[in-house]
């Protein structure tokens, strides 16, 4: 059957394809009839404007050309006003397909869960927010996304024109600078005036946002150049090249290989260092042909957790007896050589004082002042600038080209050492996941241990790493895409959306996604399980359900301590016990699959199996776990 | 310095110490209640098995002897908030540690299957 969205998109296809073959820059597929198309002269005061006259070319339709010119999968938005005209567009000019609309109840939730899409598929996702509320929603996670080094291509609609606002809400939804809003933590954003400024911007934008560090970028998205029928004689569409990634300076990587093939217990600090299985290899490699111990923060899976040198677990012993420390990408370098006491703030030097530290990371060209992701300032013996997966596989030559064949026959001794000293780490992990083995409230321990069982069989991620510790303590990780980390700036409601997310993404690979869901962070925008139901996306989401703000609870109690009060009344605004949330009704309401409250620990596993095969035939699914606080 | 020292003195003749310095009279029932109700839950589990994310340590099985334990609540060793006279009395502390004793000690991880998989 040929209906007019296929004929339509087959078109445009045939049309793509052949621009791509000429190797031109890309032309849009609106851009040859346009260019005939007269601008259409306006109405006569008495015509009937509803039933004569029509946009049958909206600016909207080209919009969305450039979009799929960038091999956008989805877009998630909270519809509104502003973008209703590249919304109708992606439906029935761009057949809602490259880009597919998703629906999404909230802009956070939006903006999560292209967060986390972007971790697990290594390309970005879109979002439409509504200028000033939706974008005002968005800012947390947009925030989380710029601190975790994620790419998120924003549009938001806005009108400009003021004589063209509809009286009231419109006026009241339109900014002068819709950038402004988030410009503390975009890489980019634009207003374009004009299609073809919107082709080049949005084209821009996008090439700004991959470039490591990657960063979420804005594009403004007017109404009028949205609404109005094209009339622009030639539209063209610039084509995507992306720069190559920022590699670090041999001469310093060469100096670095001296450092560390010389030192007597080097450690490798990886944090936000790779981005792909590739990144993984290549620490691997630097790592054993050094035999120096990783300790992975966990924000990344940077190294498999069942080789011998991750030796994460010990990260106090060897950060104290290290003489040279390679840091990759990490965030906050000051903590790792020091530790700050709460609340008399006495700093407590965890390395040694003459520790050498090299330093490989773009922190200092992410240049904004105001919000303090940049961390307490360590200056590094050698910093190097530059990419760290790029810059991974030319540190590896440079040790390799200067290790002599002594030294490494000496550096190899160690490899035993290391062996025992894993093999005792996983050890005392499993000893102290025992621990309340059988007690209820469930032991987080006892939770991970339980979806790992559930899992293991599978092609699994979990696509929110951070929130138990355990996971990482004991389930063997080799893969990249195992465990993709957190929300980067800590704003509690990133963990639902960006698990979604990143389910979507793993969906489309065939990797079943399982996650620990904090229940403070799902209250905070729980339609986001609609949007997961509604969307097929399959997800093991496993409360972590310990009734409360679980981190909130014990700050108080140390305030009540500290000023000799009532230690009874910690619990006051910070646990959720009366009522109890039911999240298996919770999910239910949403139309996903759930299972619970299970106070028992011996019902989780058996729950889980029922989830998991809810899960395999493509659905999410819910159980709702009663837990420790941590 | 002065309490790490004096906490070190007390922990070094933990050892020592023998089933006596239990306190007598303790009311299991009464110091589960304060266990949570004192937020102790929060950091320790309400096993006493520690709490992830650094969180807090293991205090149970094999808990600190009394004298230990009560000093530890006091003048707790560096992060942990102290408890003081004014709103947990001895008799309190003595409850929780009763609480504590009164627990189920977890099976060993060589003897669970699970974690061994
Ligand atoms: C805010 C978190 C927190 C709360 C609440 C808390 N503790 Fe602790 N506790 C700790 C930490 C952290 C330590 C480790 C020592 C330190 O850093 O002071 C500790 C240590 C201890 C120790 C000594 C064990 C060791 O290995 O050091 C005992 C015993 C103890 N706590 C009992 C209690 C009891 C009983 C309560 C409630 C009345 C309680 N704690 C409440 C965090 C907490
Ligand atoms: C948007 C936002 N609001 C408040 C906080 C402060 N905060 C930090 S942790 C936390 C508790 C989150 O609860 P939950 O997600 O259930 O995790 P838990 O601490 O219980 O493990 C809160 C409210 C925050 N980080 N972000």
């Amino acid at each position: 059957m040929s209906t007019p969205e296929r004929d339509n998109d087959i078109q445009r296809r045939a049309f793509l394809k052949g621009a791509a073959a000429a190797g031109a820059a890309l032309a849009a597929a609106t851009t040859a009839t346009a260019a005939e198309e007269p601008r259409p002269a306006p109405p006569p005061a008495a015509a009937n404007l509803a039933g004569d006259t029509f946009v049958t070319r909206p600016g909207s339709d080209f919009m969305v050309d450039v979009i799929k010119s960038l091999d956008i999968d989805y877009v998630a938005a909270n519809p509104a006003a502003s973008f209703r005209s590249i919304h109708e567009s992606i439906l029935n000019y761009g057949g809602n397909r490259k880009p597919e609309f998703l629906t999404a109840l909230h802009e956070e939730s939006s903006v999560a869960m292209a967060h986390g899409y972007a971790k697990a598929r290594g390309k970005p996702m879109a979002v439409f927010a509504h200028s000033t509320v939706g974008l005002q929603h968005a800012s947390m996670a947009v925030y989380n996304a710029w601190c975790d080094r994620v790419p998120v291509l924003i549009f938001a609609g806005n009108g400009t024109d003021a004589t063209a606002r509809r009286p009231g809400v419109e006026w009241y939804h339109s900014m002068q600078d819709p950038g402004a809003l988030m410009r503390d933590f975009l890489k980019w954003d634009d207003q374009p005036a004009s299609l073809q400024h919107f082709a080049e911007s949005t084209v821009r934008a996008y090439k700004i946002m991959m470039a490591p560090p990657p960063e979420p970028v804005l594009i403004a998205c007017d109404i009028e150049l949205q609404e109005t029928q094209i009339h622009a004689g030639t539209l063209s569409i610039p084509k995507l090249v992306l720069s190559a990634p920022p590699q670090a300076d041999e001469k310093a990587l060469r100096e670095a290989a001296k450092w560390l093939i010389a030192a007597s217990q080097p450690v490798i600090v990886a944090d936000r260092a790779v981005r792909s299985a590739e990144g993984v290899r290549a620490l691997v490699e630097l790592a054993e042909t050094l035999q120096c111990p990783v300790i992975c923060t966990g924000n990344r899976m940077n190294f498999p957790s069942t080789h011998y040198l991750n030796l994460s677990e010990n990260r106090a012993s060897l950060v104290a007896n290290a003489d040279v420390i390679l840091m990759l990408e990490v965030a906050d370098s000051w903590g790792v050589l020091h530790g700050l006491g709460d609340p008399w703030k006495d700093v407590r030097r965890v390395a040694k004082p003459d520790v050498k530290v090299i330093h490989i990371t773009l922190a200092d060209f992410l240049m904004k002042s105001n919000y303090q992701d940049m961390q307490r300032f360590l200056p590094a013996d050698l910093p190097i600038s530059g990419d760290a997966e790029t810059s991974l596989p030319p540190l590896v030559d440079a040790v390799k080209r200067q290790l002599t064949p002594a030294r490494a026959a000496t550096l190899g001794q160690k490899a035993d050492g290391f062996r025992t000293q894993h093999r005792e780490m996983k050890e005392r992990q499993k000893a102290a996941a025992a621990l309340g083995w059988d007690a209820s409230p469930v032991t987080t321990a006892r939770l991970a241990t339980e979806v790992w069982n559930a899992v293991k069989n599978e092609t699994w991620s979990l696509v929110v790493s951070d929130r138990v510790s355990w996971p990482k303590r004991l389930w063997p990780t080799t893969e990249y895409h195992q465990m993709l980390g957190g929300s980067g700036g800590a704003g509690v409601g990133y963990s639902a959306p960006a698990a979604i997310g990143a389910a979507l993404a793993n969906r489309d690979r065939g990797i079943f996604s399982v996650t620990l869901q904090p229940d403070g962070d799902l209250l905070y925008a729980p339609g986001v399980l609609w949007t997961a139901a509604h969307h097929k996306i399959p997800l093991l989401i496993v409360m972590f359900n310990n009734r409360g703000y679980g981190q909130e609870i014990m700050h108080v109690q140390r305030m009540a301590n500290l000023h000799q009060r009532n230690p009874k009344n910690a619990r006051i605004g910070t646990m959720m016990w009366d009522p109890h949330v039911d999240f298996a009704k919770l999910a239910q309401a949403h139309g996903v699959w759930g299972e619970g409250p299970i106070t028992d620990p011996n019902a989780v596993g058996p729950a889980l199996a029922r989830a998991r095969e809810i899960v395999k035939g493509g659905a999410p699914a819910l159980v709702d776990v009663v837990c420790q606080l941590r | 310095m002065a309490i790490i020292v004096a906490t070190a003195a007390l922990v070094l003749t933990a050892g020592a110490a023998v089933a006596q310095d239990t306190p007598a009279g303790g009311s299991a029932e009464r110091g589960q209640k304060l266990f949570v109700d004192l937020g102790c839950f929060a950091c320790h589990g309400t096993h006493g098995q520690g709490g992830d994310r650094g969180a807090g340590p293991r205090i149970y099985p094999n808990p600190f002897p009394w004298p230990v334990f009560q000093h530890m609540v006091r003048k707790p060793r560096r992060d942990m908030p102290a408890y003081t006279e004014k709103w947990v009395s001895d008799q309190d502390l003595a409850d929780m540690y009763a609480y504590l004793l009164s627990l189920k000690a977890a099976p060993a991880a060589k003897d669970i299957p699970l974690l061994n998989r």
